[in-house]
């Protein structure tokens, strides 16, 4: 059989994309029907279940707080996920509370998705609410006057960019929060 | 010739009877095409290293700020400068490999023409903050449009060329070959515009069926088409084993595609879907030895042609590189070892391995040897390729190693939460500056490799080389 592809380019063409789809299939199309927490948005109103809270869909302020996330690239650095692994609860934790574990239905509304691959600076998973607003107009304009030995890059054009900047904010804020997870509601405006 | 082993088709016929047959003229607007972006995104990539080591160097144009680099300097490598020039090779290849006249060269300047507007789109349109946010698709829907539409121009003129062959037996490289035509079409759609009809995990899922498999499905397959094709003919020995080149090519095309969520390990992706995908990548090896087994037995009894034959040296030392990155990626989906090196500098040692030491190293190969061959000349300087080779070579060492270091141990630090994140990025700061060296040295490389061929084309052959 093999030494009929050698020969007949159709039947390879067609044995080759056959056995590429049965993986593709199963891989991309399956999985978001069989797992349904894929789709749906989180909510929990039982603390017996773990945190509680809802996940709310994007306002306007904060999509454009997502877009100018995507335009400056922020994801290249900064991942949005807490793993399933000790370490990363305790370092998304905060004031030695460690953070849940992310899980799919935290994300629902995400176009595009902020995962991330490269984690160059901390994680982003769970910082809604950790710094306050001059904290993080400070740090825009030069991260290393927050941070000595930070490599990020300053971004003054947002600093001073009022629109810009409470946009970016907005959405910064919102990250993580849809599961409630401090033990006193003890956010930073 | 032992029993299996097989010499390209056409091979017999010798390559001078063919010679007049072929123009050639897309092949070589391809070549130069690519090799200009090598140069140009080549300095992109220095620029995003020295960022690391000085961060506020030029930090504030926002056109030239690093999270709007990284994408030029990645869709640049992949798609300005690696996929053109293996586009070239596959222009050049498949003719030859068919004993006819490539199906139609106006088609295929034309594909050129469209790939220049759309690289050179890239490079106006990154810089200026409008991506899609998705990792290896950051490319602006209109110009994934024009590359849907350049691919298929592509397409048809191969398939075109492969339907009036006149050698009826396809030698390994035309089924890589369409392979890549057919299986990147999905692979780029599901990544370029399935994608923007889904959201979260969801969407998470598809871009990184696309990541590893434009990888995996696109630069896998044509790299191994040119190092199929030019490991013989560059070492004029027959290839080892067709049964064993069957092996690699149809477990590649069922193994690949199941892979994309070990690029969520312990992320929120459901746990039998990681599970699968540690599986299947696993089987990865199979693939990879079968092809690296038929290249080594191809050299069998003629390493010594690598003292003075440096598109040997690029293809072998490429082929080693192969081994060693799908060694690694198929370790990283074990669970224990993505707790430690996942998201960490480790990574982009392991893409640069796959992305410029295994598959630059085949298409730059490729280009020393079609060079002369398109311009009917010689080669402007073997003094100066040799250059080029340990400038790569010796700069990709540095890179991959230094980043496998750093990377290991930024990952064992992070592991123990005691230690405050901030002192991880201190940690790697000297990481980072030897990366920077190491990318001077890999520029060099490019400057070498391109000024050369250049050179060549030019047709200035430097006596005494």
């Amino acid at each position: 059989m093999l030494n009929r592809a050698d020969k007949s380019a159709g039947f390879a063409i067609g044995a080759a994309l056959v056995l590429f789809f049965i993986g593709g299939t199963l891989t991309t199309v399956i999985p978001p029907l069989v797992d349904k927490s894929w789709g749906r948005p989180f909510e929990n109103h039982d603390p017996s279940k773990g945190p509680t809270g809802k996940l709310r869909p994007y306002t306007e302020l904060e999509k454009h707080g997502l877009a100018i996330y995507t335009r400056e690239g922020c994801w290249y650095c900064h991942t949005q996920q807490t793993r399933t692994l000790v370490a990363d609860t305790k370092r998304s934790g905060w004031r030695g509370v460690d953070s849940p574990i992310s899980t799919p239905d935290e994300f629902v509304y995400d176009q595009p998705h902020m995962f991330g691959t490269k984690r160059t600076g901390p994680d982003l998973s769970r910082v809604g609410g950790k710094y306050n607003t001059q904290w993080h107009r400070t740090h825009f304009r030069n991260p290393r006057d927050l941070t000595p030995g930070s490599v990020m890059p300053p971004f003054p054009w947002i600093a001073n960019d009022e629109g810009e900047f409470q946009a970016l904010l907005a959405y910064i804020q919102r990250l993580g929060r849809a599961k409630d997870w401090r033990p006193d509601g003890d956010y930073e405006q | 010739m032992p029993e299996g082993r097989v010499a390209p088709v056409g091979a017999a016929a010798g390559q001078t009877a063919q010679q007049g047959l072929h123009t050639d003229t897309t092949a070589k607007w391809f070549l130069l095409s690519s090799i200009a972006y090598f140069f140009i995104v080549g300095i992109v990539a220095l620029t995003i290293a020295a960022k690391f080591v000085w961060p506020e160097l030029l930090g504030t144009v926002p056109y030239l700020t690093y999270g709007r680099l990284r994408p030029l300097h990645v869709n640049g490598m992949l798609f300005g400068w690696l996929l053109p020039c293996d586009m070239a090779m596959v222009y050049f290849i498949v003719p030859r490999l068919c004993g006819v006249k490539l199906w139609s060269e106006k088609l295929g300047v034309a594909t050129a023409a469209l790939w220049n507007v759309i690289v050179l789109g890239a490079v106006v349109m990154l810089p200026a903050g409008l991506n899609k946010g998705l990792e290896y698709a950051e490319l602006p829907t209109s110009l994934s449009v024009l590359v849907v539409i350049a691919w298929i121009m592509f397409g048809i003129n191969i398939f075109g060329t492969i339907l009036t062959r006149k050698y009826e037996q396809m030698y390994v490289s035309i089924w890589y070959i369409m392979g890549t035509i057919l299986w990147t079409a999905f692979v780029y759609l599901t990544g370029n515009f399935a994608t923007q009809f889904t959201t979260g995990v969801n969407q998470a899922n598809l871009n990184w069926m696309y990541v590893h498999n434009a990888v995996g499905l696109i630069f896998t397959p044509v790299g191994l088409a040119v190092a199929y094709y030019f490991i013989p003919r560059a070492s004029t020995q027959p290839l080892y084993n067709h049964r064993l080149s069957m092996v690699g090519f149809w477990s590649l095309s069922f193994v690949y595609v199941w892979t994309g969520a070990h690029h969520m390990l312990h992320g929120p992706i459901s746990q039998w879907l990681q599970t699968i995908a540690i599986a299947f990548s696993l089987m990865l090896l199979i693939p990879v030895w079968a092809v690296v087994w038929n290249f080594f037995g191809t050299m069998k009894g003629q390493w010594h042609q690598l003292r003075d034959n440096v598109p040997l040296k690029f293809l072998m030392s490429g082929t080693v590189f192969y081994l060693l990155t799908c060694f690694q990626g198929p370790m990283h989906s074990l669970r224990t070892v993505n707790a430690i090196v996942s998201k960490t500098d480790w990574i982009p040692g392991h893409a640069h391995m796959a992305l410029l030491g295994c598959f630059s190293f085949f298409a730059i190969a490729g280009a020393y040897y079609v060079a002369p061959r398109l311009w009917r000349t010689e080669l402007h300087s073997d003094a100066l390729a040799n250059w080029s080779f340990w400038f790569f070579m010796i700069g990709g060492l540095g890179f991959f190693v230094t980043l496998w270091l750093g990377g290991f141990w930024q990952g064992w630090q992070w592991n123990n939460p005691a230690i405050p994140f901030i002192d991880t990025v201190k940690a790697l700061h000297p990481v980072w500056l030897v990366r920077f060296c190491s990318g001077v040295l890999m520029f060099c490389g490019i400057v070498s490799f391109a000024y050369n061929i250049m050179a060549t084309v030019v047709n200035r052959r430097e006596e005494h080389a």
